[in-house]
């Protein structure tokens, strides 16, 4: 498709425009839907689209382009022209990077035999069978395959392809309507993909999660699942963006240079993550991606920024452009040294928890929120696992990330419906974490 | 596009699916965001695209496609029913669809100030004014984030059962965040929005600086004068602001049929509901919930969904009586029902799922000064911020962001915070009483996967609910 973003190139020039970045796409994902063990649909979505971006005297607009005749070409670009007139200069807008710039093949990001896949029925058969082994009833989830190009061409000097695939499944397990548990697996080369451990997973939580009692409130200490924690970084991952900060929708505001988690704690995004589902060659403005520290030893050391943000903030870009809002691509929780046993062990008298959904701020800057916990939770009690329910994890950000004591060793790659953005996480153990529950 | 839409569903039935439906939908708009004060830029939307979709031997596929050719229509087609095939393999029980009575018809939502014809600069002004009106105040809000946006949603469906819907509904939306900071604290009005179907003038009639005016002024208050809020058993009187968000969170969702039969089971969860709840208390007797797709220019307005059934107000909960489901037609055959059409799709590129449009708590026949003359001790609580439930939709939890103490039926000073965290049940039979106006409010409900964020309305009248244990933070 470079030939249609150089057309693009050419006509935005010829009207005037001053930065202009042209990324196109042609992506084909694949779904198969499950619920009550069988199959409630199968989905593909085919699509060729670009998504355009110019400026004009510090002026800034977006749109994308799916009818890509050069007639809707050029009258896009025109419209945009015509409704940037008379409209107020984006003052702090300061420009996208200058390329070009050398790319590097990331490992484990492109697989043909994912393309090739003819029939992907067979892995949701073997999660489902998985599950049910495990001693489920009741076993729904969803499969996606994945194969995508993506060609970018920016006014000043880059031109650059990417090409990856990926393949992941997340699997929730039933016994009654209390008992359940979750499990995912996402890769994007198919020999690394692995249906039957989430199966597996989301069936053996379900079991161990039978006849549950309803659950303590009060200050206990919390074993975070990767799962879990994955949905708590994953809403964080936003929070790091700078544009997010400036818009009143971080606790990390004000904060670069300080304290804001235990000494344990390193978070990272890395945009060229082997085998990482949200990883990516280059950012939206074709800077390469990197690795970039969001918090070292407990300190917040940047904010997520594009090459603008960045000149308004005398630094450099930090690769992750989204033009107007950057974002991260896999956030990473550095791992610890605890086995999965010795983490469990450490908990005299506290509570495990499998998965959370339906996070919600009361207040973004201060980072006070709530979530539920969902799938099995357990009291853990010298080494024992006892089945709980219906409590709530009532807390704040910043909190819970200075109280982590412990970390496990392995880390998991968790990517689903409620974990957006792509997070790898060990097991997570915090002291004193807020847990309500409903009194009436 | 008409023809391609027919010459998607024969070349569907050709190939031997038992049922296609195609939907040709396009949006085109614009969104303008202003940070602090800063134009962020103009993003013009303009997406079209069509959606298959195919029922075989009781299997279902789907397939979308935005390149409007018939070789790349009739190629999505093919996907679609091979993916349809290789599904019914997997399936205990054949999909069917209930049997509805089909129309041919057209129609729009028409606009008196049609934002087509406005210019991107004239709609900043809508921003540039609230803007101008939260300075105005005097109190220091530090961050602004405001975001105006527009489209027409036009969209043809045309089904192998006879539908033939074709739509055009305009819709205009004000989104804002501001964070006051006062006196060292800070307080916030996070996601805010004011919006409707139809043209610019619905959104300038409402002048949402107003609202955004009432929030900086009210969390400034709430900074200086807020209190605890009691502890324990009191009562507790909801805005009809609080009691959308809680019709919607427990009522809607429980009683979306795909939700009770496991469907969604792995995403937006399942539910406490169950079939043969039908007829079952879970409220008070003052407790009557509607869902209306059909109200003129609400945020969730339709008048035909998305498999082409016409909508019509749903009765939820009537008298405090669990009285219908939430269905869409395969939901529908399984319960021996007609649709109450609730099958909406949010582009071309979904499925249409089982969906609320208009949820709200009917008016009863109380002023708001009788719901609050009585109480000895309780909370008016306005708006909310944080919230949420479980995923079987039964234990939920609403915070204050405006709130009051009430003390011998009169209102006094702002307290901070108030936490209602309750059971459905537990909810819904604590009311003994309703106001009677009638207010909603817009939000975007998710569910599906891929996730589908449709415009709604939630809202109804004030409510009253006795000996309620409310917590502080």
């Amino acid at each position: 498709m470079f030939d249609v973003n150089e057309f693009i190139l050419k006509k935005a020039k010829e009207l005037g425009f001053g930065d202009v970045v042209v990324l196109s796409y042609e992506t084909n994902r694949r779904q198969v839907r499950f619920a009550n063990n069988g199959i409630t649909v199968a989905k593909n979505w085919h699509e060729r689209k670009v998504e355009l971006f110019v400026e004009k005297e510090k002026r800034v607009a977006s749109t994308t382009i799916t009818d890509l005749s050069e007639e809707n070409i050029e009258r896009t670009l025109e419209t945009l022209l015509s409704n940037m007139r008379g409209m107020a200069p984006k003052e702090d807008y300061y420009g996208i990077a200058e390329g070009p710039f050398e790319y590097r093949d990331i490992p484990e990001t492109f697989d043909k035999a994912i393309v090739e896949l003819d029939e992907p029925n067979e892995y949701v058969e073997t999660a489902i069978n998985a599950a049910l082994e495990e001693g489920a009833k009741r076993v729904a989830g969803v499969l996606y395959t994945d194969h995508n190009k993506l060609y970018l061409t920016t006014s000043n000097e880059v031109e650059a392809f990417d090409e990856g695939t990926g393949i992941e499944i997340s699997v929730r397990a039933f016994i009654g309507d209390l008992e359940s548990g979750h499990g995912t697996n996402s890769v994007r080369v198919l020999k690394k993909f692995d249906p039957e451990s989430a199966g597996r997973k989301a069936g053996e939580i379900a079991r161990l999660a039978r006849n549950p009692e309803q659950g303590p409130e009060g200050k206990f200490d919390v074993i975070f699942d990767p799962l879990a924690f994955a949905n708590l970084l994953s809403y964080m991952s936003f929070m790091t963006s700078a544009y997010a900060a400036e818009a009143g929708f971080s606790f990390l505001v004000n904060k670069l240079g300080q304290k804001v988690a235990a000494d344990g704690v390193t978070i990272k995004d890395i945009g060229n993550l082997p085998n990482g589902y949200g990883t990516r060659k280059f950012d939206d403005e074709g800077v390469p991606t990197r690795e970039t520290i969001i918090i070292e030893n407990g300190t917040f050391k940047a904010f997520l920024l594009n090459t603008s943000l960045a000149r308004k903030y005398k630094t450099e870009t930090t690769a992750n452009a989204g033009l107007v809002m950057p974002h991260a691509w896999n956030i990473v929780l550095e791992p610890g040294d605890y086995s999965r046993e010795e983490l469990f062990s450490e908990v005299k008298r506290g509570i495990y928890i499998t998965n959370v959904w339906y996070t919600r701020f009361q207040n973004y800057v201060a980072g006070d929120f709530s979530t539920i916990p969902r799938d099995g939770i357990f009291l853990v009690e010298n080494g024992e696992l006892k089945p709980i329910r219906n409590i709530r994890v009532s807390d704040n950000l910043q909190r819970i990330l200075e109280n982590v004591i412990a970390l496990g060793k392995e880390l998991h790659h968790i990517h689903w419906w409620e974990v957006n953005t792509p997070v790898s996480t060990p097991y997570v153990l915090v002291k004193d974490v807020g847990i309500t529950r409903a009194t009436k | 596009m008409h023809e391609l839409v027919e010459f998607a569903v024969e070349k569907a039935l050709e190939l031997g699916a038992d049922y296609a439906e195609a939907r040709f939908e396009e949006k085109s708009g614009t969104s303008l965001a202003m940070k602090n004060g800063n134009p962020e830029g103009l993003e013009v939307l303009a997406d079209r695209g069509i959606g298959i979709r195919v029922l075989v031997n009781g299997g279902m596929g789907f397939a979308s496609t935005n390149v409007l050719t018939k070789e790349s229509v009739a190629e999505a087609v093919k996907k679609a029913v091979k993916l349809a095939k290789a599904a019914s393999k997997v399936r205990n029980e054949p999909i069917r669809f209930s049997e509805e009575d089909f129309h041919e018809v057209y129609y729009e939502v028409r606009m008196r100030k049609d934002f087509r014809d406005v210019s991107p600069e004239e709609k900043l002004e809508l921003l540039k004014k609230v803007e101008e009106e939260v300075k105005a105040t005097g109190v220091n809000v530090p961050m602004r984030y405001l975001m105006y946006s527009d489209w027409m949603w036009h969209k043809i469906l045309a089904h192998s059962d006879g539908a033939f819907v074709e739509s055009y509904i305009p819709r205009v939306s004000l989104t804002y965040n501001l964070v006051v900071f006062e006196n060292g604290q800070m307080e916030q009005a996070p996601f805010v929005q004011r919006a409707f179907s139809g043209g610019l003038e619905l959104l300038e009639k409402d002048e949402p600086w107003k609202w955004a005016v009432k929030d900086v002024q009210a969390l400034k208050r709430l900074i200086y004068e807020g209190q605890k809020p009691p502890e324990g058993k009191v009562d507790l009187v909801i805005s009809p602001e609080v009691a959308g968000i809680a019709v919607h969170e427990s009522v809607g969702h429980p009683y979306e049929a795909d939700r009770i039969f496991g469907r969604e089971a792995a995403q937006a969860g399942e539910s406490f509901v169950k079939p043969d709840m039908l007829g079952e208390r879970i409220g008070s007797d003052v407790v009557t919930v509607i869902e209306d797709p059909t109200i003129p220019n609400s945020w969730g307005f339709y008048l035909y969904d998305d498999e082409g059934v016409k909508a019509r107000p749903r009765y939820l909960i009537r008298n405090g009586i669990i009285t219908e489901f939430l269905t869409n037609r395969e939901y529908a055959y399984k319960l021996g029902q007609r649709s109450n059409a609730s099958a909406r799709a949010i582009n071309y590129n979904r499925e249409p799922i089982v969906r609320m449009a208009n949820t709200y708590l009917a008016p009863g026949d109380y002023s708001f000064e009788e719901l609050i003359e009585d109480v000895k001790l309780g909370v008016y609580m306005v708006s909310f911020n944080e919230w949420n439930i479980d995923d079987r939709r039964y234990q939920q939890r609403y915070i204050g962001r405006e709130a009051y103490l009430i003390e011998n039926g009169e209102l006094k000073h702002p307290v901070k915070r108030p936490i209602l965290e309750i059971t459905t049940r537990a909810l819904w039979s604590s009311v003994d009483a309703v106001g009677k106006d009638v207010e909603m409010f817009p939000g975007t409900c998710g569910k599906g996967e891929p996730g589908q964020g449709v415009p709604v309305w939630m809202g109804g009248a004030h409510a009253r609910l006795r000996d309620i244990p409310l917590r502080r933070p």
